[in-house]
């Protein structure tokens, strides 16, 4: 009730506390949804894929661009035991030539399982021949659903049917096409490389096309119940590196150090942000000295005082936490699709929970201060 | 019956060459349903006194038994709680809290305790009548005249039935007349409801208004 009372009577500086609580939040917040969004941005395809496990070639980086499957491989990784269900998921890169500007990306061709992207605009499913589904993000290159785009110098077209969401690979917007596509685009890149390359004679585009047919980068793999990845990788051979979705998003392309790097800017800027809030609430303390004082004097415990302080600072921090989230939300509104904003409601609850925490921290110095604040000065002026 | 009895309290600051007496051997007794006054001039110890008796500081030496309980050998808790319970303290300076009303700065002695309820609240408004500020009972101190802030400080040291009341230089911020009226004003409440008194003056005529007068000069009773 005191700490009720206080807020309302002095409402300027309680207001510029909640509104400094407020803007630390939304820092760590912001922060927090951009260093997902580059995660995302890096990643995305690949730890959003729809399974248990990713086979990867072994040996090999954690990236699709390396891995290498075979058809009698994805065949082996089918068939071994604990795995229930296994698709195959190409890579190949694109040069798309768009309205804005052109630009290399990546295509994955899935062997099935288009249900698994979630569609934004247009119609999933499976795509046709020709087709295909695009992250989002390729609408800051000027590319629209319905759009037909030529893929340079090979000559291709893929026509837009979807837009889906996270889904960006090394921060560029896949294109998902059926197999029958993928190996087009594959052996069509090969040929391409070849014929630009080599003054030695070609072979065949179908020769070429043949040889791929079949191969994938990695095998999506969803375990029967019980199953571990443990147990899949210990079931398959040496040839073969097993992992989760997450553990693959977070290796190769850099990604380790990247993490580390997103992972040190967030606790910097979350310890920077702790020790603002613990500081305000100090400082609140030490101003009143005087009236904890004369209160004390009255008859309150230091858990009364403490009581109030914890009071008000759930009140301040929980309406810091409201505008925090509400003008977090409001900057990821407003940045371009392309920028990297990935706001996790579980990452947010976290950040929330520590601030709470924090403050609950710093409260623990004003407490310090509670306990030194001696009743008799309130009898004391200048007088012995 | 003496409700209060102080015993050769001493009460030294300081060691060494640099120990400073503030009391020396302080003994005097009070009746229930008297006052107090505490008569001397600055630097004359009259606050130590009073914070010595409040339970806000232990005496170097000498006892202070109230009720027949002696109350110098208790910690911060059990002294605090004893305030809380026991004692109503009037600030020289007022010390009522900024954000709260008059009403509710009563109401902070029973939250003290627990909670305030409607009865607690009747009572705050019936003492704000009592001493004629019923009217501002929802202003803020700052709405307040310094006489008006006397009597709500005097009105929060009631609001717990206080055995002891300890008011410090009440007339200090007010005028000759204003002062004197608030020192009757304590006076019958002291008396009409059985309570002990002390209270610190270094006025000579407020100090008139009480039963007894203890004359303090450089830590010692004259």
């Amino acid at each position: 009730m005191l700490a009720l009372s206080e807020i309302v009577h002095s409402k300027l500086k309680f207001a510029l506390i909640a509104l400094a609580i407020g803007l630390v939040v939304a820092l760590t917040m912001t922060l927090s949804a951009m260093s997902e969004g580059l995660v995302t941005g890096m990643t995305g395809a690949k730890g959003n894929l729809d399974a248990d496990a990713l086979v990867f070639q072994g040996d090999t980086y954690l990236n699709f661009e390396r891995s290498l499957l075979t058809t009698e491989d994805v065949e082996q990784i089918r068939s071994a035991e604990g795995v229930a269900q296994a698709y195959g998921v190409g890579h190949v890169y694109i040069s798309v030539d768009a309205p804005e500007e052109s630009f290399d990306t990546h295509a994955f061709g899935l062997t099935g399982d288009f249900e698994q992207l979630p569609v934004v605009e247009g119609v999933g499913g499976m795509p046709q021949d020709g087709e295909t589904i695009v992250d989002e993000t390729v609408r800051s290159e000027g590319v629209e659903v319905g759009d037909t785009v030529t893929l340079t110098p090979i000559g291709r077209e893929l026509t837009v049917i979807a837009f889906t969401e996270s889904r960006r690979y090394v921060m560029a917007p896949v294109f998902y096409v059926n197999m029958n596509t993928y190996e087009d685009l594959r052996a069509a890149s090969m040929f391409g490389v070849m014929a630009e390359t080599s003054d030695a004679e070609l072979p065949s585009a179908t020769h070429v096309t043949d040889a791929v047919e079949g191969n994938v980068s990695v095998a999506a793999v969803k375990l029967d119940e019980g199953t571990t990845v443990e147990e899949l990788a210990a079931a398959l051979d040496d040839d073969f590196d097993v992992v989760t979705p997450d553990e693959a998003a977070l290796a190769g392309n850099g990604m380790p150090v990247m993490v580390l790097a997103v992972n040190g800017i967030q606790v910097v800027s979350f310890v920077i942000g702790a020790l603002v809030i613990g500081v305000f609430f100090y400082i609140t303390t030490l101003h009143k000295t005087g009236q904890i004082a004369a209160i004390k004097a009255l008859g309150a415990s230091n858990a009364f005082v403490y009581r109030q302080l914890l009071a008000q600072i759930l009140l301040l921090v929980t309406a810091g936490a409201l505008l925090g989230t509400g003008l977090a939300l409001g900057a990821g509104a407003s940045m371009p699709p392309a920028m990297a904003f990935d706001p996790r409601p579980d990452r947010w609850s976290v950040t929330l929970a520590l601030v709470y925490l924090m403050a609950f921290v710093g409260s623990l110095f004003s407490l310090r201060s509670i306990l030194k604040i001696d009743p008799a000065t309130a009898l004391d002026h200048a007088e012995h | 019956m003496s409700l209060l009895e102080v015993s050769d309290v001493s009460k030294t600051y300081g060691s060494g060459r640099g120990v400073v007496t503030a009391l020396e051997d302080v003994t005097f007794s009070v009746e229930t349903g008297s006052m107090l006054a505490i008569l001397g001039p600055s630097g004359s110890g009259k606050t130590t006194l009073l914070s010595i008796v409040a339970g806000l500081l232990q005496p170097t030496s000498g006892r202070i038994v109230i009720d027949g309980q002696p109350i110098h050998l208790r910690s911060q808790r059990e002294a605090a709680l004893y305030r809380r319970d026991k004692i109503g303290i009037v600030f020289q300076d007022y010390h009522l809290i900024p954000y709260l009303s008059a009403v509710e700065n009563l109401l902070l002695m029973p939250r003290l305790a627990g909670r305030a309820t409607r009865a607690h609240r009747e009572k705050a408004l019936g003492l704000l009548e009592e001493f004629g500020i019923g009217e501002r009972a929802k202003h803020a101190p700052w709405e307040l005249s310094g006489g008006e802030r006397q009597r709500v400080a005097i009105a929060r040291a009631l609001m717990n039935d206080p055995e002891i009341m300890l008011v410090d230089e009440p007339t200090a911020n007010l005028d000759t007349e204003r002062g004197t009226q608030v020192v009757a004003m304590l006076g019958e409440h002291v008396r009409g409801r059985d309570m002990t008194c002390l209270m610190v003056t270094h006025d000579v005529r407020m100090a008139e208004g009480a039963d007894r007068v203890l004359r303090l000069v450089d830590g010692r009773v004259v």
